[in-house]
């Protein structure tokens, strides 16, 4: 038996830190849906109780389904010890943490959304393991990674393709005043399918790939007249061109988040790739531009502003600040430490388990709840972007500073739009956010990241 | 046997689930720690011993090499316009053979090769072998050269 598993995974490089790490966030779930299970009980008047005592405490597999979630963590553990033994260790528990919350949160706001949605959490569950099943497939095909670099513009076609998919889908119902466009039904499961979550990992891929090619002409070439800087424009085209129609796409669709996410990642990897803050300059002043010709142009693009200088104005906190105004009084009545686990009500926030899911946690945990989510987001860059320096050629860099850029911008959008410094936008919170696609999205680049850590075998 | 009344014990829980999410981030961090202190790069096997560094050309002159390219350096390697040379550069101001560096005691030097019109070390010309340091501005003819770990 001990020789077998020897075999198995080597001992010396068993990935001990990563098991020790992972031991909190277990914790973490086992308080939680003690606390869940508790709080439920006595919610029924026939079965509160008073005092709690150690053997009136639920025993542990009574829980719930989400201690499954711990079982899955360490097999991946496990699995990623006899894979790739070298890959870094702190992705797998950060990420790991940021699902429990997820799970937690969408197990306990489920009953209580408005259309109450009791299977929530066994949902979220669902995909968090089938998503840690997709980083681990995904960590076997990059065993060589060429083939991602070589198909760029496969993958740049392929993503926009699933965008234009979802395109001609809303164009045909006609309908552009549902709040998210951004779908696909697909006939199976009633499964919902957000496309663009696939297209960031395919835009990613291939703006590392291109700019790896053409980094030493962006960053050299091109003319300079007096102190200004004019970059090649002819090196500068797919990616001028992708961008372009990618925005189009999603201001068409009232995607608006997705179109600043696309822009971030853009303006991130040409300057992480060039070094010119030239090109920074000029991407914000097309956006400039494009954002105020949006807003002559849509009218839904103007609301959003003005909710965010007058949500509390008199007709606005009931109409089109609602959600946002909801979203404050939650993070305020949570003060420093938070209501509690499942002792709040966040539910009178419209979409808290999508778009508000933070202004959830700021209620329950408190203040010192969200800091420590956003610590362990901060954590999670520096991971990416360290991976990114260590990068073994200049595609392996940019594609990690990619993935870190992406988790950065997607948690500096959605958390800006929720505490009213930036319009509302509605995009995932990374990892913690319900959704199927988004969860999916995030574990695959989690694996690209741990593929990228690793030393080459 | 302990007994808490049902909120003080509501209140240990959050209060425990607070502390856990931050004990995880504080172990997160000293795990992330530890590599700091490890070599920042696992070398090829082979390779490691013989790149010493690179020379980042800084102005190509009337060579085609591209400014910003990097070089890595082997040692010994030659300098000069004919294509017998580790790094061949095309400039008309460049000798046939020009310079040459080579690594010896645990530092880099360069010499020049006799040429017509020399090699320089910061704009000083390089009479006998002479080490190169890091940051080192080398000018082959009219190629300038800067050396980078």
């Amino acid at each position: 038996m001990v020789t077998s598993f020897r075999n198995l995974v080597n001992i010396r490089r068993y990935r001990w830190p990563e098991f020790f790490s992972l031991i909190l966030p277990s914790i973490f779930i086992v308080l939680g849906m003690l606390q869940l299970t508790l709080v439920e009980n006595n919610k029924n008047a026939a079965n509160q109780i008073a005092t709690v005592s150690t053997n009136s405490l639920p025993p542990l597999l009574s829980l719930g389904p989400n201690l499954l979630l711990i079982v899955a963590l360490f097999a991946t553990h496990i699995v990623l010890s006899w894979m790739i033994p070298d890959a870094d260790q702190t992705l797998l528990p950060v990420t790991g943490m940021l699902s429990a919350m997820g799970v937690l949160m969408a197990t306990r706001l489920g009953p209580y959304l408005p259309t109450p949605a009791p299977t929530l959490g066994y949902h979220q569950l669902l995909w968090v393991l089938l998503a840690l099943g997709c980083m681990l497939a995904t960590v076997w095909l990059t065993r060589d990674m060429r083939w991602l670099r070589l198909y760029k513009y496969t993958w740049a076609l392929a993503g926009l393709g699933l965008v234009a998919l979802t395109l001609v889908h809303a164009l045909s119902i006609h309908d552009f005043n549902s709040p998210t466009h951004d779908q696909l039904n697909i006939g199976l499961f009633d499964f919902t399918f957000q496309p663009s979550e696939l297209l960031k990992i395919c835009l990613v891929i291939f703006y590392a790939a291109y700019l790896a090619e053409n980094r030493e002409m962006l960053s050299q070439a091109g003319t300079k007249i007096g102190p200004l800087y004019f970059p090649p424009l002819k090196q500068m085209m797919p990616l001028i061109i992708l961008l372009i129609v990618s925005l189009l796409m999603f201001v068409v669709l009232r995607e608006l988040g997705l179109a600043l996410l696309i822009f971030g990642i853009f303006v991130a990897m040409i300057y992480l790739a060039s070094g010119r803050l030239a090109y920074v300059g000029y991407s914000l002043g097309g956006f400039a531009i494009g954002a105020l010709i949006a807003y002559k142009l849509f009218g839904y693009v103007q609301d959003r502003v003005s909710v965010v200088a007058n949500a509390f104005e008199p007709g606005v906190a009931t109409s089109t600040g609602f959600q946002v105004v909801q979203g404050l009084i939650a993070l305020g009545s949570g003060g420093i430490i938070g209501q509690g686990f499942d002792l709040g009500h966040p539910t009178f926030v419209p979409a808290v388990h999508t778009d508000f899911v933070a202004a959830a946690i700021g209620e329950e945990f408190g203040m010192a709840g969200l800091f420590a989510i956003l610590a362990i987001f901060m954590l999670l860059v520096y991971r990416a972007f360290r991976i990114a320096i260590r990068g073994r050629d200049t595609f392996q860099q940019l594609l990690a500073g990619g993935i870190g850029s992406v988790f950065a911008i997607q948690t500096l959008v959605i958390l800006a739009g929720n505490l009213k410094i930036m319009p509302l936008t509605g995009i995932p919170l990374p990892f913690i956010t319900y959704g199927g696609s988004s969860v999916i999205a995030n574990f695959i680049m989690i694996g690209l990241l741990l593929r990228l850590s690793a030393p080459e075998s | 046997m302990t007994s808490l009344s049902f909120d003080d014990f509501l209140l240990v829980l959050r209060i425990a689930m607070t502390v856990v999410l931050y004990l995880f981030i504080l172990q997160v961090v000293l795990v992330a720690r530890r590599d700091l202190h490890v070599a920042p790069v696992t070398p090829l096997p082979g390779a490691a011993n013989r790149i010493i560094g690179h020379l980042v050309v800084v102005d190509s002159g009337k060579s085609p090499l591209t400014p910003g390219a990097r070089i890595d350096i082997v040692s010994p390697m030659t300098f000069g316009r004919s294509p017998t040379n580790t790094v061949v550069l095309e400039s008309p101001v460049v000798s046939t053979e020009n310079s040459r560096i080579y690594f010896q005691n645990r530092s880099l030097w360069v010499e020049d090769l006799k040429s017509r019109n020399g090699t320089y070390l910061n704009e000083r010309p390089v009479v006998a072998a002479v080490a190169v340091r890091p940051g080192d501005i080398l000018r082959i003819g009219d190629v300038r050269l800067k050396f980078a770990v």
